[in-house]
This record gives C-alpha cells, structure tokens and sequence, in this order.
C-alpha cells in the first residue's frame, strides 16, 4: 500500500472478480467496513456501515475497489487529493473524485487524463457522504475514456433508494457504437475569449482549429448570464454546505469536544475543533446566507434557473458547448480560500449547477508543454454520445495533430 | 374598554401510519428507547431520505376532511436551528410549499350563529427525538431517544378567526372527530398524538387591528387549551390596562397554577428549499383515487341518519360523531324497526359505559347483532328495562349472548298472571291502609304496590302485568 497515494486500502486478494478494473474510491464513498471519514474531523473514525450502491453494482460488474485515497475536506476542492496520481501511477485504473465544482475534470486535466461528470440523477448518491446535494456527483477520472464507459455501464443504474434519481431513462453505456459524425455544431459562448491570459487564448485558439480541422463547425452562443456561474454556485452551495453539514454535530459519531460545560458549548467546540479553515469559511458563508441575508440566496435560485434556460436554449441550437478545463495560473489543488477555489474552478462549476454531463478531454487545448483541457458539455442524458464523442476526439485520433 | 380576542391555532397530529416519513422504521415512539432507528432517520452520513407513499396518502386524506385544497407541487425545507433533538441541525418541513391550503370547518356554539372557522394550510413535517434530562451521580445528564425522530406529523394551521377559548375548543372538537373519522391520526392531546399551540391577542372590539401575538403551549387537554387561552386573554387585557406592551413571545401553560409562564422570545430560524428530497406532484388522477377512499363524514353521515332512521338532530349528532360508533348504530338497526329506541339506548346507556370504563366500541365483546337481539327481547315482554339495562352491562365484559345472560341470570320477565296474582294478594293484603288511601282517591299508592311487587319478584316481573292485576283487584 502506498500511503501517499491511499489512506487506506484492501488486500487485493479479498476483493472478487480479479482481472477487473482497479477502482479507487475516496473516504466519502461507503465501502462497508472501510473509513469514511470524508477526509473531516468531524467524522473522525466513522466507519462505513453500508456500501454504497455505487461500490455495489462496481463490484458486480467485476471491478475490485484497489483503495481509498486522500482527499480535501467533505470533497470541496482538490487539497490533499491523490486521485490523479492513484491513476497516474497505475495503481488503479479508475479513481472515482465527487465533483462538486469541477473537481474530477479538474484533477484529469492537471494529469492530462480524460475525466468525466455524469448528468445529474443517473447515478445514485445513495452512499455518498456529500456536501451540496443539487450539485455533488460521482465523477471519474481514468486513463481511457474506454475505461470511464465501463465504469458507467457499472454504475448508470437506476437505484429506487434514491428519489433524487431522474424519471427518464437512463442513458445505455453498454451500447458500443461509433461517435455519430452528424453531431458537428459545438458552441461557445459569447466573450469567452475575452476572459483568457495569453496562454490560455493560445490553448483555446489551438483547441478549436484542431476541432474546425477535424471538420466540426463552431458557433458562438449568447449567454448573458454566464458571468454569474461562480456567484451562483458559490451562494447555493454554500447554503447546501451549511445544511449538509449541519449533521457533524458529535452527538451521534465524529469528533467530540471534551471538556464542554453544556450541549451549546459542545456544539460550539466540537464543530469548531472539527471543521478546517476552508471549510469554516464556506459553512459561515452558508449560515450568513440562511440567516442574515436569504435574499441572495433566492436571488441566486431565481439565476440559476435563468442560467439553465439559457443553456438549454442553447442546445437547440448546438450539438455541444465547449471550454478549457483549467485556468492557467490559479492552482486548483492549491486554492486554500474561496475566491481561489471559485476562480480556479470557473470554467467546470456551470455543469454542476446546470446539471449536464461534461468531459475534460486532454491533448487538445495545449499551449508549449501546457494542457488546459478542453471540456465538452452535452444536453442532459447526452452522456453516452459525449464519451463516444470524447473517444473519437481522443489521442489515438487526434494525437498527431494536436501534439 | 371592551377588548375582543383574535385566536389561531398551530396543531401538530401525529399520523398514524406504521413506518416513519422518510424510512422504513417502525412509527413507535413508544418503544424501549433507540430501537426504531435506521441510518436515515439517525441522518448518518451518506443516506437518502425516501418519502413513505402511505404517509403521503393519509396527510392527503386528513386534509381532504379538512376540506382544503391538495396543492399539486409541494415541497420540503430544511428549519434551521441546532439542539440534540435533531440528528442533522434542520427539520424537515413544508415551509414555502405547504401540501394543503384554503380548508375550513363549521362550528355550532351558538345556533342562532354558525361559524366558519378557517385553516390556512396544513403541511407535512417530521417530528424529532425526545430528550431526558436526569441526573448520574448528581451530575446532570442529557440523553437522546431518536424513536420518534423521523415520525410523521401534519401541522394545521388555522386562520386567526377564532374569538373565544369555546369556539377554539369546539373548533378542537370538531377537528378530532373529522381525523379520527379518517383513521389518520387518534387526535389525544391527552397521549401527544395532536399538540395545540394557540397564538392569542387582544384589540378593542370591532376593530379589525391584528396586534402582537402571544403563542401559548403545553396544554394537554381541550380543557386546558380553553383555560390558557382563557387566561391569556385576561392577563392580555390587564398588560393594556396597565399601559405595558404585549411583546412577541412563547409563554407555557401550567394547568397546576392554571397560569401562562413566559419561556422564551419567539424562535424563527430560515427555512432553506431542501435539494435532496424531490418534489411532491400530485396528479388529478392520483388526487381522485384518495378522494374515492375518504369515508363519509360525520355531518353527512347524521344528515343521512336523520332521513332514513327519522332521528331527531341531537340523536343524529351523537351517532355520527364516533366512527365506529356511527357503524355500529347502523349494523344494530338493520332490519330493526326502531332504530330511534336503539340510538336512546346506545346514548343513554351504552356511550356512559364505554366513558366509564375508559373503552371503545371495539375494544369490547358486544356486538351489534347482540345487542339488536337485546333490544327485541325487551319489546317482546321477555325482560323488562330493568334487566335490559342489566344485561347490557355485563355484555360489555362478557363474551356472551343476550339469550344467554338472561337465562344464567334469571332475568326473563315474570308475565304469569297466576304467579303474579299470588304476589299482588298478599301485597295487599299487607297493606290494608294503602288500600283505604286508593279507594279515597290517592293514585300514587299504585306506584308502591307496583314496587313491593317488583322488589319481590327481583325485578322479573312484568310491570304492565302488575297494573293490570292491581287495578282488578282494587
């Protein structure tokens, strides 16, 4: 076990189905018998009671959970995260990061591996020890975007403990067919490009010739709000936040503060002691917007459902919408505040609040040795054309040009 | 200055369904303590609450019997606040979309004014553990049964409509029997199935002023509702009186004292749309289905009462009021020619009983049949009232048939003009002066001769009988 990279992890021996994909989970994802510490104070030794039906329906399929890896506090942001690297360093073949804003596209891109958030409601979060309910997912970062499908054939299953779950049919990744080539029109919003440092402009402009020369046609889409994505998510979310974590109260499990004269004064402490820097900052962001000012927090509903009007508008017109995965110079995995976090995360948190599937495809949006990423949006339940999509624009077609 | 009362209610009924709103744990909170619990309603890390359909359906049908409107789209918020009854620093509840609205229910204090008191809305909501405080070697401890955290509560909410702790009290009354003709809830604020929160002010009368409200709590009885708010509104007045403002706050009954204490400033945290328990959609199809499963109500079922068994209203009223009472009326007269006998009895005799044994209908072994053929045997001359009376009594503990009682007993009515005559001539041989009293025109002495008789036949004779026989003789 390399203790580096996971934080706990099984003999291989007692895991079934050997030959299977290695999955590498993180301590916010059940696994029965295994620490569930959501990488938190506050669920200081907490062990998982249940797998979640994810790690249940992986392990039917044949997939053996290689490990647990470390992770940022409650999954906000990619601190500590060792995802990537379990994958990088071929001791899994799939990691599994929740995506809150962004953060297993994000950790793909800084790897420059493919890197995938499902449509919301496809997946069950029934297991997931999650942080903002209307946003969270399980997202996945693999080497071959062959090797997401596979886990989505896994896990794309509808589970009725979870009403969160969408009533449509769920996309069918067992089905192996071609990228349909009649899907060709990929938007972009409008002044996107105005936003860009040199270097960014250089791997976005290198990124759609190499899409236009592939022969896919680009269209600028106007997006009036898009400038307000990161408010959105940042409002939301951290009411969600605040809520979800109004749990960790160590009256039930996680840490406890000892030497507390009544129950106020043990929440006070206890939660004090258990909640990092980040994570305080978020929640007390939250709690100001529940109590002190719930206007925004409805201003910030009411523009979340214009910014998804938007978006769908847009896919009546476009096949795809299109962006980096990363910024160049904000570190997403050193972001250690909440300006930093939202800057470094702007381009993947719209598909969260949207709800969209999204994929991070490397090679593309390169600049010198740099690659940003480029990340595909689809229409919801797009999922399975969009990795086809991902597959046919991967290195093995693209490379030559691309690199 | 003459000052009139506005009063509203906020009564929270506990459903009786047999799991909890968002899991599958049994609804007992009465259990040993922490037994019905599960990851979901403990809220422990990584679980999904699942809206039970069955307790859907019966906040639906409890809402329909308060004549309100189902909302097609309702929704869950997360009530904000922090204390050790709650496993997850929120309650789930109904804020900004509540499952019912616009209901109403009529009241009759005064005849000559029938009032339509109304219900703003009625939401869903869980309810949360219960907390012991007790001490362990004199240091005071807290503990947490979570049992009832997760159980299944509707909250009314009623208009400020009401002017007098009697209309809150029939309002109370009426409601009860509206649920429990549901078989939602139990409705006993005596065993914590519905709790009644009363917010109460005070304006000078006719104005149309809503001045700040005082909310009073722990009351545990309709009685003790009426006595609070009773209270509160004198102490109200006496506040204005005396020129000292009424503030906005929660004060607690103390039945002991019979007085309102203060105990806190009102508590309002936010309420944040919940994201992780979807939507509630109530389609016209679905919404059909549950109105086809309302039973008739009381109201109809006496209106019905009086035009095909020709009770009075008052005889209507009393068999409507009790579902099961209201069933077992109407097995009882089935092909039974005086149904109005049977509702004197059933009102006369048996509804005091049942209230003095502290029992329902069901909980005893008489049934409607037997207690038809009770009443037959007392037309046809085999028993008189007397031992009517006596019987139904013991058919009440015992498992047993009328036929079978009066035969153990020796209850069958003695008509035996032979027997009787034997009686009736030593009565009054014994009685020389009494006879001397008739023959001079006091009629009452009849009414002593009978009873000699029948005291010595034990009750069995046939009072008709005696009269006849007596009259002969005299």
């Amino acid at each position: 076990m390399n203790s580096n990279i996971f934080s706990f992890s099984a003999e291989f021996g007692t895991e079934a189905g050997q030959g299977g994909l290695r999955v590498a989970i993180q301590p916010n994802m059940s696994c029965r018998g295994w620490p569930a510490n959501a990488g938190s104070k506050a669920l200081e030794n907490f062990i998982a009671l249940e797998d979640a039906t994810v790690i249940r329906l992986l392990r039917q399929a044949g997939a053996r959970i290689a490990g647990s890896t470390h992770m940022s506090e409650l999954g906000f942001g990619l601190i500590r995260n060792t995802g990537s690297q379990a994958v990088s360093e071929n001791l899994a073949d799939v990691a599994l990061i929740t995506d809150n804003m962004g953060e297993a596209r994000i950790a793909a891109a800084r790897a420059g591996l493919p890197g995938f958030k499902p449509s919301y409601g496809i997946v069950s979060r029934l297991g997931l020890i999650g942080l903002i309910p209307s946003m969270e997912c399980w997202g996945i970062l693999a080497r071959k975007v062959s090797d997401i499908k596979s886990t989505m054939a896994a896990i794309c299953v509808r589970d009725e403990q979870d009403f969160s779950m969408t009533g449509n049919t769920l996309p069918d990744f067992t089905i192996s067919r071609p990228f349909n080539e009649t899907l060709r029109v990929i938007g972009v919003a409008e002044g996107y490009e105005n936003n860009l440092t040199k270097a960014e402009s250089v791997s976005w402009e290198k990124a759609l010739s190499a899409l236009e020369q592939a022969g896919f046609k680009i269209e600028k889409i106007r997006l009036t709000d898009a400038a307000l994505f990161s408010s959105v998510h940042n409002v939301i979310g951290a009411v969600e936040a605040s809520s979800s974590a109004g749990k960790y109260d160590g009256v039930r499990y996680g840490h406890r503060a000892s030497n507390a004269g009544n129950w106020n004064e043990m929440y006070l402490k206890s939660r004090g002691e258990s909640f990092g820097t980040l994570m305080k900052a978020y929640l007390f962001q939250g709690a100001y917007f529940q109590f002190k000012n719930y206007v925004a927090f409805e201003n910030a509903c009411r523009i979340r459902g214009r910014l998804l009007d938007e978006t769908m508008r847009a896919f009546s017109q476009v096949n795809w919408m299109a962006s980096l995965t990363i910024r160049e110079n904000r570190d997403a995995c050193k972001a250690s505040n909440i300006t930093d976090i939202y800057k470094a995360f702007s381009f993947t948190a719209p598909a969260n609040i949207t709800g969209l599937p999204a994929l991070q495809v490397p090679g593309i949006a390169l600049c010198g040795n740099m690659d940003l990423g480029l990340q595909i949006t689809g229409p919801p339940l797009s999922d399975r054309e969009l990795l086809a999509f991902g597959a046919y624009l991967g290195p093995e077609k693209q490379g030559g040009s691309a690199k | 200055m003459k000052y009139e009362a506005v009063i509203g209610l906020e009564i929270h009924v506990e459903l009786n369904t047999p799991t909890k709103l968002f899991c599958d744990c049994p609804n007992r909170p009465g259990d040993a303590p922490n037994v019905n619990i599960c990851p979901i309603c403990l809220w422990l890390p990584g679980a999904l609450p699942r809206l039970s359909q069955e307790v859907l359906e019966k906040a639906v049908i409890a809402c329909l019997a308060l004549n309100c409107t189902i909302e097609p789209e309702s929704a869950f918020d997360q009530k904000v606040y922090y204390y050790p009854d709650l496993p997850k620093g929120f309650q789930l509840s109904q804020h900004h979309k509540p499952l019912a609205r616009n209901g109403y229910l009529d009241i009759l204090v005064d005849s000559r004014n029938p009032r339509r008191l109304g219900i703003h809305h009625i939401h869903l909501e869980e309810d949360v553990a219960k907390l012991l405080h007790e001490t362990e070697d004199r240091t005071p401890i807290s503990l947490v049964d979570f049992n009832r955290a997760g159980a299944p509560l509707i909250e009314i909410v009623t208009e400020p409509d009401m002017r007098n702790p009697i209309e809150a009290m029939e309002f109370l009354k009426v409601l009860r029997t509206q649920i429990r003709y549901t078989g939602a809830s139990e409705c006993s604020l005596e065993k914590g199935s519905m709790r009644v929160d009363a917010n109460i002010s005070i304006r000078p009368q006719g104005s149309s002023l809503l001045n700040t409200k005082v909310e009073v709590k722990n009351m545990n009885s309709i009685q003790h509702v009426g006595d609070a708010i009773a209270y509160e509104i004198k102490r109200q007045a006496e506040c204005l009186e005396k020129n000292e403002p009424v503030v906005l706050h929660t004060r607690l009954w103390d039945c002991e004292k019979q007085v309102t204490c203060a105990m806190r400033g009102k508590f309002s945290g936010p309420c944040v749309p919940d994201p992780a328990v979807p939507r509630i959609v109530i389609d016209d199809d679905w919404l059909a289905l549950r109105k086809a499963k309302l039973p008739e109500m009381p109201i109809q079922k006496g209106e019905r009462f009086i035009a095909s068994y020709g009770l009075n209203r008052d005889e209507a009223l009393i068999m409507s009021q009790d579902r099961e009472l209201s069933e077992f009326f109407e097995k009882a007269v089935r092909d039974y020619l005086q149904p109005r006998k049977a509702a004197n009895w059933i009102a006369a005799h048996l509804i005091p009983a049942l209230k003095d044994q502290g029992k329902s209908i069901s909980e005893i072994p008489l049934t409607p049949e037997r207690f038809q053929a009770l009443l037959c045997m007392q037309d046809q001359d085999e028993i008189n009232a007397n031992a009517a009376r006596e019987v139904l009594l013991r058919m009440l503990a015992e498992d047993k048939n009328p036929e079978k009682i009066v035969e153990e007993r020796g209850f069958r009515q003695v008509s035996d003009t032979d027997a009787l005559e034997t009686i009736v001539n030593r009565i009054l041989t014994d009685n020389p002066s009494g006879i001397q009293d008739y023959k001079s025109g006091n009629m009452k002495v009849l009414g002593f001769f009978i009873g000699q008789a029948m005291k010595a036949t034990q009750g069995k004779a046939n009072p008709k009988v005696l009269n006849e026989l007596f009259i002969k003789k005299l």
